[in-house]
């Protein structure tokens, strides 16, 4: 009988919540033996919208990518090292442009079995204009999702990992 | 955290008092000071300014995204004012601004910040929406419209 997990993605997006997602994706590649893939967007999609609703100007624009790439190597290689710190080979993947597309482009290319996203707004509006773009993903991407919550007890997880 | 996370209350703020830009922004920037969403107002106020200095973030149909990045806050922050009266803040098409969205974000956040300011646009689309929000009669009620409650 195979593995039930061959290759973990973990969406991250510079928020806590996709931090304490790859805490666990680490705790489960460990337990499972998968390979681990952590994944960041750079929304450029989202600054293209700003600079048509003329919030951005173009120099702004050119800041504002550069920070988000900036923050894509520092969380990236955040979550690196907590891998690390468990022994937990982690491959560190990333793209740009529009969030959704990129996750669903990036479990079909690395022929994802799991992909592992933070805890959602717990708040659901009615409001078409509030799409969450992780959750939209779930929605699209062909394999299996996994939500990770509480916090404190994904915290108590990953230290107690040998 | 989405946009719908960081409305609460607590950061709204309607009617505002102030008569011109200046004034407004202190007025916004107080907003998150007396929620204790922040410490440094002056640092926070100078990022909003600056970015303002480059060009007015007054928008079309009476709505404005004013915005700026510093390292005084740890994460994102949105203040919401609403003027009913209108204020003049030299907006794109010359008309007063009675819808004020600030956001701030240290520079580490943003992608965060970039998505808010993205749905934002989105919301500002919508003029129902615009003039409801317009007519909220309390903080609560802005918080309400925006959740789609």
């Amino acid at each position: 009988m195979g593995k039930p997990l061959k290759k973990i993605m973990v969406y991250i997006d510079g928020t806590e919540q996709s931090v304490t997602a790859a805490q666990y994706a680490i705790c489960l590649a460990s337990f499972s033996g998968a390979e681990l893939i952590a994944h960041y967007v750079v929304n450029t999609r989202a600054v293209e919208d700003l600079l048509k609703a003329r919030i951005f100007l173009k120099d702004e624009r050119v800041e504002y990518e550069h920070d988000m790439e900036a923050n894509a190597d520092r969380y990236l290689n955040y979550v690196g090292e907590l891998a690390q710190k468990k022994s937990v080979a982690l491959v560190k993947k990333r793209s740009r442009g529009n969030v959704h597309k990129e996750i669903l482009d990036a479990v079909r290319e690395y022929d994802v079995d799991l992909l592992v996203i933070g805890e959602l707004s717990r708040i659901r509006s009615r409001r078409d204009e509030f799409y969450d773009e992780a959750e939209r993903a779930m929605r699209t991407v062909p394999c299996s999702v996994l939500i990770v919550k509480d916090e404190d007890r994904i915290w108590e997880l990953y230290e107690s990992l040998g | 955290m989405a946009l719908i996370d960081l409305i609460v209350p607590e950061v709204v703020k309607t009617p505002l008092v102030s008569k011109d830009k200046p004034d407004l922004l202190r007025e916004l920037v107080q907003v998150l000071k007396d929620a204790g969403r922040i410490d440094d107002f002056d640092a926070v106020l100078r990022a909003v300014q600056e970015r303002e200095d480059m060009q007015s973030t007054g928008l079309e149909e009476g709505i404005a995204v004013p915005h700026g990045k510093t390292a005084a806050v740890s994460r994102l922050q949105l203040a919401l004012g609403i003027a009913p009266q209108g204020i003049d803040f030299n907006s794109l098409d010359g008309k007063p601004t009675q819808l004020f969205f600030l956001l701030v974000a240290s520079p580490e956040q943003s992608g965060p910040h970039v998505e808010a300011l993205a749905e934002v646009a989105k919301l500002a689309r919508s003029k129902a929406f615009c003039r409801a929000l317009i007519g909220a009669g309390n903080p609560q009620e802005a918080v309400d419209l925006i959740r789609g409650e």
